[in-house]
């Protein structure tokens, strides 16, 4: 058997060809979710760079709808699992069953087995459950009974969680929700935009059932290639460094910055890159994509909850970012 | 609260010993002082902080102390001085073993710069200014680190190594520029109304005082301190003098203790006259060091002439007069660290005039102490015989004690009878003993003599003579009828000198040109000093005459070649410094970065606090600024050069700020014709 296509044997693009790919992209999925430039952009970015996304929002902003789109316009076969309090590891994993007539097992996939799962309201569910769907994020893989299936390629977990109703969640670990490349929250529109909304009210079909794909997942896994190409200075990655550090050193911050982190920042930044079709990345790239990649990860003195602690974390990297000046 | 860097206390509590050391070097900080300083030095530095737990109560401790050292000082017991350099010390110790704090940091520091003034107060000699330079260099290091320490946010590492070299470096810098600044700036002396700073090596002992106590102490024929340097014309061109230094005499002997009759004039004089002169007179120009520590004038036997004295002051050279004390003393009327003054002698062998005795004074050499042994009379008869001429008597008693008696240095103490003891108990001592005894004994017999001090001997260094405290020195003078005083030493001839070891004589003499060089270099350079090095750079040249060889009213050569080589010393400092900037490309994208910026800014379109040149770009462009999409091609080309790995090519940067700067003046001048 033929072992699936890996990222880094697929031969990247150039750096114009990206930029081209991911604007058609964004300008697809603005199609769906309007008046939404800079949080779409960001998203394509991050799961350019090939990070899962956590999508933090009030329900009704569509958050369902950019990831649908997101699967329409890469071309990615795409999974919902809505999670619930009593939804099992297995429920999306997926078990091996029992075959009477010829007395076998044969291991039946979870919904995880697609290029774009989207996890909805993942505190919703019990922690073993989140720890399952998070572990086979983290090693693109899913191991039953001893056996291991490879999960497919490109794989992006998008994930959403309720920032203002906690009761009878079971809010992530921190150490899991630095398994997100980013978080971002859309945010309800704009009112002009809402207006539009209601005239476009007409057409029958969901907006996002008329996308049509504008990529591949081929073309996905090259501009992944080419994101881990991306040149970064050194000059750049000590800046990187300073803004983790100048995070861990902050005094409203119980817990800054991890090593994950700081790759993860890298990695987004490589890809922000690509929006201006360079192939090296500017300081101005990681200060771009430090809020979503940071803001999620720190852990704070003040004991605030939900949509304050979005916002106060977001507050406190912005000031670091002005704190920390940016190689010259 | 972070753990203070060890480097840092280390360095801090190093500076501390250093300033300490400055005052200890003057051997005037009590002992126990010394003890308890070290100590908690020792303990800091070890890494141990004991009183960090109790920082009131050892602080209070300290009271009493201060008021112990007051009542010390109130009694006389202790210099104002050394008491608070001593306090200064222990409240150094109590914060060096307290918790580190910026606020005990810069008491301890405090305390360091305090202990330098007072060191500078105790002492003016070469130690204190390796002390000194020590203290500066440590408490900059430590100084600077802690503000280093203080930037980087708590918990993380301070980048010891990388700040280490700048520092020392600009350490450095720092010290070459004050030597440069000491050299070259004209300055006031500010050691005037200042205590007077006390010679190198603790006091000094020359062996000299109003009287000469029989069965004192011994060890000064171990001091290698060379006490005078002499230039003698004509030149011996010996290497080592056998010649008798003669500071004074003395006629009157108790028993124990000599001592001089007759009283000191009450004349002060510039030059003095003691007996006529000879046709041949041996000329010395001769400086007493400060090591000497007393004001006698010492010089070859038998001087007729001395004067143009000179004292060495903390405050520059000073002309001093000088005053006949009895026993055909002369002792300069002013205290000085030094002095150098010229003197004329008649040469040994040639008959002297004593000049005008009266009476009582030929009567006292003469005189015997009441208390003498009368065995001493007995013994003097059996050897002198029936020998009528004094030198000739003289000459049979001191090669008779030179055979009988053993020369040591071994004392044991006081006793009653000095001269009994040696004679007839000990049978040996030093050259104290021996000129008593020759001495007495020749009056004894009806010879007119008494004790002369002063030194023996003289060491050839370069085209100087060098004597050492060690060779202090005490030997007979006979009166001889129509030849006048003639000397006559009953010392063993190979003990008259100097007793101390090769060893410690090379070492002392090493230390010694060096505290010489510093008090030349440093001590005593003056604004003149500084005025004749300037001069000197410009005068025009003498021939040997001391006529000046040309009448040119332009520099001399020399003045001219200094210039070049300075000229050449700066222009090579410039091309390595502008060489080292001009290295990394990446740079070059900084400079050009800071250049558009400067030019953005003179156009009115300064970039924002926090704004990078990125940040700027993206904002023009979002207000459609028609100046923006220049500014992003230029902002593109700066990225890769600086990040992107392009650098820009030779003249590109030139090229591009003209373009901006086309551009922005176009963009200027219908605003301009608008106002």
């Amino acid at each position: 058997m033929n072992a699936p296509a890996r990222a880094d044997v697929t031969p990247p693009v150039s750096a114009a060809t990206a930029r081209a790919a991911l604007e058609r992209v964004a300008a697809n999925l603005s199609l769906a979710v309007q008046g939404k430039e800079r949080e779409l952009r960001l998203a394509v970015t991050c799961v350019a760079a090939g990070g899962h996304l956590l999508l933090e929002d009030v329900p009704g902003v569509g958050k369902t709808t950019l990831v649908e789109a997101l699967g329409r316009s890469f071309g990615l076969s795409l999974s919902r699992v809505q999670f619930t309090a009593d939804l099992m590891p297995t429920d999306i994993l997926g078990a091996q069953v029992f075959h009477a007539a010829s007395a076998t097992f044969s291991f039946r996939p979870g919904p995880i087995f697609r290029q774009l799962v989207l996890a909805d309201e993942l505190n919703r569910a019990p922690p073993r459950t989140q720890s399952a769907l998070l572990e086979a994020m983290a090693q693109g893989q899913v191991s039953l009974d001893g056996t291991t299936h490879p999960l497919p390629r490109p794989f992006t977990v998008v994930a959403t969680q309720n920032p203002v109703d906690f009761s009878g969640t079971y809010p992530l670990p921190d150490s899991q929700l630095d398994r997100f490349l980013m978080r971002l929250s859309l945010g309800h529109p704009a009112p002009e935009v809402e207006a539009r909304l209601l005239t476009q009210q007409r057409d029958t079909a969901s907006s996002v059932d008329v996308l049509e794909p504008v990529s591949t997942p081929e073309e996905l896994t090259a501009l992944r290639a080419q994101v881990a190409a991306q040149r970064l200075d050194t000059a750049v990655a000590e800046y990187v460094v300073r803004l983790a550090q100048a995070t861990r050193a902050h005094g409203d911050i119980e817990r800054g910055a991890s090593t994950r982190a700081v790759l993860a920042l890298g990695m987004a930044a490589r890809a922000h890159a690509l929006w201006d079709a360079r192939d090296f990345v500017t300081p101005g790239d990681v200060r771009a994509v430090l809020g979503p990649c940071l803001a999620h990860r720190l852990l704070l003195r003040s004991g605030t909850q939900g949509a304050y602690t979005r916002d106060e974390a977001l507050h406190l990297v912005e000031e670091v970012a002005r704190k920390v000046p940016a190689p010259r | 609260m972070t753990r203070p860097l060890r480097l840092r206390l280390l360095l801090r509590d190093l500076s501390v010993a250093a300033a300490f050391a400055s005052m200890a070097v003057s051997g005037q900080v009590p002992l126990w002082a010394l003890g308890l300083v070290l100590l908690a030095v020792g303990v800091g530095l070890w890494g141990k902080r004991p009183f960090a737990r109790y920082p009131r109560l050892t602080s209070a401790l300290l009271v009493p102390v201060a008021g112990a050292i007051y009542l010390a000082v109130a009694a006389g017991q202790m210099d104002l001085v050394v008491a608070a350099c001593s306090f200064a010390g222990l409240v150094a110790g109590q914060r060096v073993l307290s918790q580190s704090s910026p606020a005990t940091d810069g008491q301890v520091l405090l305390a360091g710069l305090l202990m330098i003034a007072g060191g500078a107060a105790l002492s003016g000699e070469l130690l204190f200014a390796v002390c000194l330079l020590a203290f500066a260099v440590l408490a900059c290091l430590s100084l600077g680190l802690a503000v280093v320490e203080s930037s980087v946010p708590a918990g993380e590492p301070v980048p010891v190594r990388a700040v280490m070299r700048p520092l020392g470096r600009g350490t450095v810098v720092a010290m070459v520029g004050a030597m440069a600044f000491f050299v070259f700036i004209p300055r006031l002396n500010w050691n005037m109304g200042v205590r007077r700073a006390s010679p190198g090596l603790g006091t000094a002992t020359s062996g000299f005082s109003d009287t000469v106590r029989l069965g004192g102490s011994g060890t000064l024929k171990s001091n290698p301190r060379v006490v005078l340097r002499a230039r003698l014309k004509p030149d011996p061109q010996s290497e080592r003098l056998s010649s008798y230094w003669v500071g004074r005499t003395y006629d009157t002997f108790d028993g124990v203790e000599w001592t001089t009759l007759g009283a000191p004039s009450r004349r002060n004089r510039t030059r003095v006259t003691l007996r006529p002169g000879a046709e041949k007179q041996v000329y010395q120009r001769i400086e007493l060091l400060p090591a000497y520590g007393s004001r006698t004038l010492i010089a070859l036997e038998t001087p007729a002439k001395l004067g143009n004295a000179l004292a060495h002051t903390a405050t520059g050279d000073r002309r001093t007069q000088l005053r006949e004390q009895g026993g055909d003393e002369l002792r300069f009327v002013d205290d000085g660290l030094g002095y150098s003054y010229e003197v004329y002698s008649v040469p040994p062998g040639t008959d002297t005039d004593p000049g005008k005795m009266n009476e009582q004074e030929t009567d006292q050499l003469l005189a015997l102490p009441e208390t003498l042994d009368p065995r001493v009379e007995e013994l003097a008869r059996r050897v002198v015989g029936d020998e009528k001429d004094p030198l000739a008597a003289a000459q049979k008693l001191s090669a008779w004690l030179q055979r009988e008696y053993q020369y040591t240095l071994e004392l044991g103490g006081d006793v009653a009878d000095p001269l009994r003891d040696f004679l007839f108990v000990r049978k040996a001592g030093h050259c104290e003993h021996f000129a008593t005894a020759l001495t007495v004994m020749l009056r004894t017999q009806g010879f007119e003599s008494r004790l002369a001090t002063g030194f023996f001997g003289g060491e050839r260094v370069g085209d100087e003579y060098m004597v050492r405290a060690g060779d202090a020195h005490a030997w007979t003078h006979v009166l001889v009828p129509g030849r006048g005083f003639v000397t006559v030493d009953a010392t063993p001839a190979d003990f008259r000198t100097n007793q101390s070891s090769k060893v410690l004589e090379t070492l002392v003499s090493l230390y010694e040109s060096m505290e010489a060089m510093w008090r030349n270099a440093v001590v005593d350079y003056s604004f003149r000093d500084q005025m004749d090095f300037v001069r000197g750079l410009t005068r025009p040249p003498r021939d040997p005459s001391g006529k000046p060889m040309a009448r040119s009213a332009l520099p001399p050569f020399r003045a001219w070649v200094t210039a070049a080589a300075v000229g050449l010393a700066l222009y090579g400092l410039v091309r390595v410094l502008s060489r080292r900037r001009a290295r990394p490309t990446r740079q070059e994208a900084t400079r050009f970065v800071d250049a558009v910026e400067r030019l953005l800014a003179r156009a009115g379109l300064p970039p924002r606090e926090g704004e990078t040149l990125e940040d700027v770009s993206a904002r023009l462009s979002r207000e459609a600024h028609p100046l923006a999409p220049l500014l992003a091609t230029l902002t593109r080309r700066y990225l890769e050069a600086r990040f992107g790995q392009r650098p820009l090519a030779s003249g590109e940067s030139a090229r591009l700020l003209a373009e901006l700067k086309q551009a922005l003046d176009t963009s200027q001048r219908p605003t301009a014709r608008a106002s």
